[in-house]
């Protein structure tokens, strides 16, 4: 083993009490808690050894206090349930006897021992003695910590100026606090704008739209850029900066939105508020509710070029002179505290439907265009008309889930299509109740409030739902009209229908500049390219990272109310923080020492957080505390024992593989596990009472990118029959990548292994969610016949080939 | 707004009534600059093969529809050879003549 450095701060001799948990008979049903207790007082350094029926009673932690102030005892053990169940409990418990809370440890002997091995008392008993010593060995080294307290700024950014982005900073300013709102678009409002009506009351969607943007317009603490992007942040929770780009209007503030410019200028091309459906000029402004109430000017539509003015038609007419041509991008620079995203999303292009003929067939609509064709103020006047011959059509299909649900789109549900669908079947029906629609479906979803009834009221009025996605729309190139045919399932017929316009519901998208935010912000998406949550049951609208939080369609496809209830929320989680006005961070981010550091910068190169700052020309490496979230892959990167991971030290680690290899080293596995998947699922494990062979022994690291590979190697030099190492699946990890890192490192170790001619089966990598007890169980049972084939000869040479590790 | 294509004709292209341009060219007193030619943003007038009066190639009128009225050629030219006037406005006009 290295020379390590002493750890700082322990001067004190430690002065452990341990305190064995019955849990009733959770425990002690299984686990001989006396004889656990027992063997705790025989370990060095232990003063108090005692079991007890209920450690977290009021009465268990009294007796913890008291024993603290009696037996003078400066560490805590308690064994009992998992960590992450109880051990903020009895970290206040020490803190409340004057004891630092980080010299408590616990020992986890129920959901790792008691639950999952009922059949092999014995074995148990053994493993709980097992678990008590490795806690015991990484309480002697625990070192008190005090927590940084960072400051926060109390202003906040909302980035994105749709209905969650309107709701979020409205509630924000509300409260006192100012707000920056940066939409990317000319104006505020977002997809809700174009939308005709809302489900399932039917409300005209800018009518309770425009009240809103109008409010965050004038609103005195609001401050608000349109036609503006977020170019850079930098900073951490509380303490963020913010670049801007303000692209120019070309039109200033004396704009009095007369449309008179408009009116003069001689371009025209489609207009994207309007789906393409109606035209706009090089000059406009964006929909007539718009907020800011100004113009802009399409410079890429415009006949003046950079520096040539061809044409001054708007400049002729405007009465005020509010056009200015020689307007600059302008980039800003704010100091917010705190961020809320809602960069919304997009809608799905059908075109990738072939079989549909969107794009081939004009009367094969999107369900967009159709908000725009029967809201009144749209291309149409609101008359639904099918665009080849502009009459209203008799026959009318929806066909839904075109882009969700499906291999060839998004293998997910959208969430809102089928309501919409419902409320525009009704919409059809109120203005023409003769039209004959017909729905196409995969299963009809109505779950929320008031959604039933509307799907009832959308039956009775006669609108025919056929369970069956049409397999191709074809259509009769003389009358445009089209044919759409399937398979009917429920009555299993096939059917063939002749209609006049035909609806694709498409579902909705994550934005294409996401992976723009994702990078801006350390965010971190799922699979379906939505931004992950921090919890997603607990902490549902705030990011992984500190600071930020989410809302509206950026985090997941939902319905307006949905949106808006989680803008509040994210405002309101904003406001907690800018409220206390500082945060504590938790005392388990590393410490530089810098006798030993060669400023490789390494631990910069893996941090997710961009949290290490290394100055190579001044030979200074600073840890931003605040920005850090203590994963601790940058130790684990670190060759040369330069950073000191507080909380999870190389020698409070190295100290607890010591204590699980010191018995029968050759038999047991020694498992990494990350707190929040692998950690989280072998509890759940636990919970479920699922039986696995009771040799392995658990060490919680926060992320599985703390276990450097020389705690592997550690632990093959003292004998170890088998090691795991286990994380969250890639992409899901808790610190955005850094369980990347742990994969490079396993498979280099592998590499060395059979170089060194050590069984590489004896490493085994295994990634496994939070839900997967069951994934984490069946790789113990399978890594018992690694165990079986090992011959003394084969752990001599891994102790050989690993000594001094 | 959107990124998304948007291919549909617009249900309006023809009611917007954009106006509709008549381009006459002085030919004999064009002197061969081309700056009309180079300038025009719609690119509606090229170089022709006729040679007039000074010896010049004057530009000739390609695509007058496509001409956006913007009169550039009129402002830039030094020898007064071209000027547009607005003929009517397109079919189904709704804002009507506006000089």
């Amino acid at each position: 083993m290295p020379i390590l450095p002493a750890d700082p701060e322990i001067t004190e001799e430690a002065r452990i009490g341990v305190y064995v948990c019955h849990c009733g008979l959770n425990i002690a049903g299984t686990v001989n808690c006396e004889e656990v207790a027992e063997f705790a007082a025989t370990l060095p350094h232990v003063v108090v050894a005692k079991d007890h029926r209920y450690t977290c009673s009021d009465q268990g932690q009294e007796l913890i206090k008291n024993d603290i102030k009696n037996s003078d005892l400066n560490r805590i053990v308690v064994a009992s349930c998992s960590p992450r169940l109880h051990e903020l409990t009895f970290r206040k418990t020490c803190e409340e006897a004057g004891l630092n809370k980080y010299l408590f440890e616990m020992a986890n002997i129920r959901e790792h021992c008691s639950w999952v091995h009922h059949h092999d008392k014995e074995a148990a008993t053994e493993k709980a003695k097992d678990l008590v010593r490795a806690a015991v060995a990484k309480a002697t080294l625990l070192e008190s910590e005090i927590e940084t307290v960072v400051p926060i700024n109390r202003k906040a950014l909302v980035i994105g100026g749709g209905v969650a982005g309107i709701q979020a900073a409205l509630d924000l300013a509300d409260t006192g606090y100012k707000v920056f709102v940066v939409e990317k678009q000319p104006s505020i409002g977002g997809r809700m704008a174009q939308i005709d009506k809302t489900f399932p009351t039917m409300d005209c969607s800018i009518c309770i739209l425009a009240p809103k943007m109008s409010d965050v317009g004038h609103h005195p603490n609001i401050e608000l850029y349109t036609n503006s992007e977020v170019q850079e942040v930098k900073g951490y929770i509380g303490n963020f900066t913010v670049k801007v780009l303000k692209k120019p209007r070309y039109i200033t503030d004396e704009c009095s939105a007369c449309n008179d410019c408009s009116e003069a200028c001689p371009i025209a091309a489609p207009n994207e508020f309007d789906v393409g459906l109606a035209t706009r000029k090089a000059i406009f402004t964006p929909f007539a509710q718009a907020v800011p109430s100004t113009y802009i000017i399409d410079r890429d539509l415009c006949l003046n070029e950079e520096g040539i003015m061809t044409c001054d038609k708007c400049i002729e007419a405007c009465e005020r002179q509010a056009i200015d041509f020689d307007m600059k991008p302008e980039t800003i620079e704010l100091q917010v505290g705190t961020i809320v995203v809602a960069t919304g999303a997009e809608v799905s292009d059908p075109t990738r439907f072939t079989n549909y003929g969107y794009t081939r067939y004009p009367n094969v609509i999107t369900s967009l265009e159709f908000e725009r064709l029967i809201n009144a103020g749209g291309p149409s006047s609101g008359n639904l008309v099918r665009p080849s011959d502009m009459k209203i059509p008799k026959t009318v299909a929806f066909i839904q889930c075109v882009g969700s649900r499906s291999k060839k789109g998004n293998p997910y549900c959208s969430n809102v299509c089928c309501m919409n669908t419902v409320k525009d079947s009704l919409l059809i029906k109120e203005h023409w109740p003769d039209v004959k629609i017909y729905v196409f479906y995969l299963d009809m979803r109505a779950f929320g409030k008031g959604f039933e009834d509307l799907y009832r009221r959308a039956k009775e009025a006669g609108v025919m739902f056929i369970r069956g996605l049409p397999a191709e729309v074809v259509e009769d190139p003389k009358t445009h009209n089209l044919w759409v045919i399937g398979e009917n399932t429920l009555q299993k017929e096939i059917y063939k229908i002749n209609l006049d316009l035909v609806i694709l519901s498409v579902g909705i998208e994550p934005c294409k500049d996401s992976d723009a935010i994702q990078r801006l912000f350390t965010l971190s998406r799922t699979s379906d390219g939505f931004f992950m949550e921090a919890h997603p049951k607990l902490k549902p609208v705030d990011a992984p990272t500190g600071g930020v939080f989410l809302a509206g369609c950026a985090e997941s496809p939902k319905d307006i109310k949905d949106s808006v209830t989680q803008a509040s929320a994210a405002a309101a989680r904003a406001g907690i923080l800018m409220a206390q006005g500082k945060v504590t961070v938790e005392a388990i981010t590393p410490k530089p020492i810098l006798e030993n550091c060669r400023i490789c910068g390494m631990c910069a190169q893996v941090c997710p957080y961009n949290a290490i700052v290394v100055d190579k020309e001044a030979k200074s490496v600073q840890v931003i505390d605040a920005a850090c979230a203590g994963c601790g892959t940058c130790g684990a990167e670190c060759q040369f024992e330069a950073l000191h991971m507080r909380h999870f030290t190389d020698n409070q680690i190295r100290s607890q593989i010591d204590a699980l290899t010191e018995e029968d080293a050759d038999t047991k596995i020694i498992a990494f596990c990350c707190n929040w998947c692998a950690y989280a699922g072998a509890d759940f494990a636990g919970v479920s009472r699922i039986q696995y062979p009771p040799n392995v022994r658990i060490i919680r690291t926060m992320c599985s990118g703390r276990v450097s590979s020389t705690f592997i190697e550690h632990a093959f030099a003292r004998g170890a029959g088998a090691v795991l190492v286990a994380g969250c699946h890639p992409g899901d990890c808790h610190y955005i990548d850094a369980n990347y890192q742990t994969q490079r490192r396993v498979e280099r170790l592998w590499k060395k292994m059979a170089r060194l001619d050590v069984d590489t089966d004896r490493l085994q990598l295994l990634w496994a969610s939070a839900a997967e007890g069951e994934r984490i169980a069946t790789k113990i049972r399978e890594m018992q016949s690694v165990l079986a084939k090992l011959k003394p000869e084969g752990v001599e040479k891994a102790t050989k080939a690993f000594e001094g590790r | 707004m959107t990124p998304q294509k948007l291919w549909r004709k617009p249900l309006d292209a023809e009611k917007i009534g954009l106006p509709k341009a008549e381009i006459h060219v002085i030919t004999d007193l064009c002197k061969g600059c081309d700056f009309c030619i180079e300038f025009c943003p719609k690119k509606v007038l090229e170089k022709s093969n006729k040679l007039n009066k000074r010896g010049a190639y004057p530009p000739k009128v390609v695509d007058e529809d496509n001409c956006a009225l913007c009169s550039f050629c009129t402002a830039i030219c030094p020898e007064f050879a071209v000027f547009t006037i607005e003929k009517e406005r397109r079919e189904g006009s709704e804002s009507g003549e506006k000089q």
